[in-house]
């Protein structure tokens, strides 16, 4: 049975950064209309928003975003709230090819800097309140899953300095993608000397070079009804697989912490919705939140063996060429820069990932363009989680 | 702000680790479930209540924390990671406390893969008008200054006709400050009055081998109470899971009371403990008086100053009863004059005290007023007593009265532990007490006097009796063990009042 598969036939976002004389407001208004400028649909032609943010209600005390969001398009239709904006294109989906909704606007925002004193404790909420009080932090759980890796596959002296490095390499290969990127919080090159000695003056094992930044942002979408989307582009690009799954709050008790079950589950069930193998995925846009989530991801979608991305990527960063080459074939990762340098505001993260891909498959890409055998690549794949692999959402989009 | 039902909550699985297991499969959990997820339906009404309060876990990963989150920055930097029990069965996230890991190179995985024991501390820092939240996922290592200690119920094997310590236990920190010949002890930052009384709890019950839930009655003798109003002792009743449990409600069937008298709120309630087990009424078995103190004093340069010199920071407990007695209660003897030698009044920090007449008409009049009367009620002579031990809130007062009554140094030597603790306030006398029970023979007579200002002493004539060398074996964190420990950390004065100020 050929599956409705809805199709973006626009994409917008803000840059990523600091935007301290903005509001949420001015950055989802920016996102949004750049969406339906680049679908060339009107506000009123919307049948329903997903909207996706963590924190406005703390940083920006907006407890109905639904209702902020009413406010802002003058609409009354159906809106709803998510976290990602992964989940919110998930659930907009859903409402697309159950045939309830012809166009929806799928949006995200988030305010980080407005509570800059308090941002990492309110990340906490991201983990369980056990972790919390037992001392976590936002950073801590990345550093036990890579000592889980680390003693799991016995990975020490030289072989340790390697694998540090390719984490490394993750960082500087993210930083440079950026510079192509005008939306990137971070256009500048960085070394591996850089990420290595902020390790070691942190005296860890992973370091600021790392993680990813506190972001402001938005990002947004148009999704349409296979039928719409013929009349408003020649070139949709599909939504042909998306999906999550969701492993337990708290990381100490999960089975395995050595990646993401959920990751793992949610991208077999979107290659089966999208009927392709893992090998035709040319362009991916991972939850690179640390380098390590980056190099975990790689083996927990299924493109590198259990316990040889950081190999993969070491051995492809030697000589980088702008993408990694895992059993000979080709696969370009996180173009945009990552959440590492295009920035991380959580409700949009996952907008910039989609806007990434979707540009690409479309050949909009501009310097930062890749090609496979001359063409814009022809499935890519987004991934995002909702906090530590507590769920994971993939999405797989495709052109004709 | 914190709210008070998820303090409840929280303190509630927390404070213990409590858990449960399926009895069907054997799968457990950390935190209560009234079933098994393996199991399913079939395991309503099969899960048995679990807690990993006295067990020893393994600390399989961790990492550095350098940067806390804003509730933790107080703590400084500290180690974190995931901690299993029971093989792996049960993993739980956890801290590492007692660690000063500024400036100090330290390579953190070497933690790796060790034992490690539950620790009983504040959780982080909050307002002052706030609940203390505390949390035993703070672990130290198990080969480091707290040993890992089982604690094994035992059927009591002989019944007395006369009540006394059945078990004791001591809890001393691991840091201390070092001026001149006096060390004392300090806190460390996420430790205070309540965690001293139940971690010292938890010394006198694995020590004495008694069933927590036999226990009808705790008393708690604090200066120190981080609240002024809300009792110590029911953190270390429910904690300690004393008395029975009603499990449904989350409350313990116990009695349970804060005393304060200054530095006597503990021993004076010994003869009351000591009777309460010996009223065939009264249904209670045992009973528990604890004294703990983070010992308050002034910073040196300010008034009241002069006591920052010798505070220290410890709790003692002592369990009564009837059975397997280590030491019998002979006698005692307690007197009061309202003496206002040191007082601290309502919302100030700091206590003050007036000067040099806390010696004379304050001090040494009521300890050698009680000691004699006590002796002279049960026709004691010198030579009939083999250990003396007084208030110690330095080391000339208690070594003049001992002298002035009439002791010879090998009697109240073993008890003077002023010189290694510092003044534990409320646990001082106890201390010294318990000191002379780790190294004491059956049939010895110890002659205990506390002194509280305000003031008033209470004397007891204790007689050890032959099981006091039989129930040494349970206990390895003796007083030696606490002062002789290579495990101890030093700190400067500025880190001294860091710590002792707290979260």
């Amino acid at each position: 049975m050929k599956r409705r598969r809805p199709a973006i036939i626009g994409v917008g976002r803000t840059k990523f950064g600091e935007h301290y004389e903005s509001g949420p407001e001015k950055l989802v208004e920016e996102a949004g209309l750049r969406a339906l400028d680049s679908a060339g649909v009107g506000r009123k032609d919307l049948d329903a928003c997903y909207f996706s943010d963590y924190f406005l209600q703390i940083t920006n005390k907006i407890g109905i975003e639904e209702g902020f969001l009413s406010e802002l398009l003058e609409l009354h239709v159906p809106m709803e709230k998510m976290r990602s904006l992964s989940s919110a294109l998930l659930n907009a989906c859903h409402g697309v090819q159950s045939g309830k909704y012809g166009i929806v606007l799928v949006g995200g925002v988030e305010k980080m800097t407005d509570r800059w004193d308090k941002i990492r404790d309110d990340l906490m909420l991201l983990e369980d309140p056990w972790s919390y009080y037992a001392g976590c932090t936002p950073e801590a759980n990345h550093e036990l899953l890579l000592r889980g890796y680390v003693k799991k596959y016995g990975i020490s002296g030289e072989q340790l300095e390697k694998f540090n490095v390719a984490l490394a390499q993750i960082s500087v290969k993210n930083h440079h993608h950026a510079i192509e990127n005008e939306y990137a919080q971070y256009q500048r090159d960085i070394s591996v000397d850089k990420v290595l000695k902020e390790r070691s003056k942190a005296c860890k094992s992973l370091g600021l070079y790392d993680f990813a930044p506190i972001s402001d942002g938005a990002s947004a979408l148009i999704l349409a009804s296979p039928e719409i989307a013929k009349s408003y582009s020649d070139t949709p690009i599909q939504v042909l697989g998306s999906s999550s799954a969701t492993d337990y709050v708290t990381f100490p008790s999960r089975e395995d912490r050595t990646g993401f079950v959920a990751s793992a589950m949610a991208m077999r069930s979107a290659l089966k919705m999208a009927d392709i193998e893992v090998g035709d995925i040319q362009i991916a846009e991972l939850y690179d939140q640390s380098t390590l989530l980056e190099m975990i991801s790689l083996e927990d979608l299924g493109f590198s063996k259990r316990g040889k991305a950081w190999l993969d990527i070491y051995n492809s960063c030697k000589e980088y060429q702008g993408f990694y080459e895992i059993d000979g074939k080709k696969l370009f990762v996180n173009r945009n820069g990552g959440l590492k340098a295009d920035g991380n505001p959580l409700g949009a993260t996952g907008g910039a990932q989609i806007f990434e891909v979707a540009k690409q498959l479309k050949g909009e890409a501009g310097n930062r363009q890749v090609e496979v055998n001359g063409d814009p690549p022809r499935f890519g794949c987004v991934s995002e989680f909702e906090g530590f692999g507590t769920k994971a959402y993939i999405h797989i989009l495709g052109r004709d | 702000m914190s709210s008070e039902p998820i303090e409840r909550r929280v303190s509630y699985i927390g404070d213990r680790l409590r858990g449960s297991q399926c009895t069907l499969c054997g799968k457990e959990y950390f935190r209560g479930k009234d079933y098994c997820g393996k199991c399913g339906r079939k395991s309503f009404g099969k899960m048995k209540d679990i807690d990993f309060f006295y067990e020893k876990g393994k600390l399989e990963v961790c990492t550095l924390i350098s940067e806390p989150t804003n509730k933790f920055v107080k703590m400084g930097p500290y180690v974190y990671g995931i901690v299993s029990f029971h093989n792996g069965k049960v993993r739980v996230p956890g801290r590492l406390t007692d660690f000063i890991l500024e400036d100090k190179e330290l390579d953190f995985h070497s933690f790796e893969d060790r034992e490690v024991v539950p620790r009983f501390r504040r959780r982080y820092a909050v307002t002052r008008s706030d609940i203390v939240p505390t949390i035993s996922l703070a672990f130290t290592v198990a080969d480091d200054y707290y040993p890992h200690q089982e604690y094994e119920i035992s059927k009591p094997k002989k019944e007395y006709e006369t009540p006394g310590i059945v078990g004791y236990g001591v809890y001393v920190s691991k840091f201390r400050i070092k001026e001149g010949m006096r060390e004392r002890s300090v806190p460390f930052i996420d430790e205070d009055a309540v965690t001293a009384a139940v971690e010292a709890g938890k010394m006198a019950l694995i020590h004495s081998g008694v069933d927590h839930s036999l226990i009808g009655k705790v008393y708690v003798g604090s200066e120190s109470n981080p609240y002024a109003v809300k009792p110590i002792a029911s953190k270390v009743a429910q904690v300690l899971k004393l008395g029975g449990e009603e499990k449904t409600d989350g409350v313990q069937s116990v009695d349970a009371i804060d005393t304060e008298f200054a530095c006597k709120a503990a021993t004076s309630m010994f003869k009351d403990a000591a009777s309460l087990v010996y009223y065939p009424r009264a249904h209670t078995p045992y009973t528990m008086t604890v004294g703990a103190d983070n010992s308050q004093a002034a910073p040196r340069d300010e008034l009241g100053g002069e006591l920052d010199l010798f505070v220290g920071y410890g709790g003692s407990a002592f369990i009564f009863g009837m059975h397997d007695v280590i030491a019998e209660l002979e006698g005692w003897y307690s007197c009061t004059s309202d003496t206002p030698d040191f007082w601290r009044r309502d919302r100030e920090p700091y206590p003050r005290h007036g000067g040099r007449f806390t010696g004379e008409p304050a001090y040494f009049k009521h300890v050698l007023m009680a000691c004699r009367k006590l002796m002279e009620q049960l026709n004691l002579q010198i030579s009939d007593v083999d250990y003396f031990v007084s208030h110690q809130p330095n080391i000339g007062f208690p070594v003049r009265v001992a002298q002035e009554l009439g002791f010879k140094e090998d009697q109240y030597m073993p008890g003077l532990q002023v010189a290694k603790f510092g003044n534990t306030y409320s646990g001082s006398s106890p201390i010294g007490l318990a000191a002379i029970l780790d190294r004491a023979k059956p049939n010895e007579r110890i002659i205990i006097v506390s002194y509280g200002s305000g003031a008033g002493s209470d004397a007891y004539s204790l007689l050890t009796t032959s099981q006091i060398k039989e129930k040494r074996r349970r206990q390895k964190f003796t007083i030696r063990h606490q002062i002789e420990n290579k495990h101890l950390e030093y700190v400067d004065y500025p880190t001294y009042r860091r710590l002792k100020h707290g979260l």
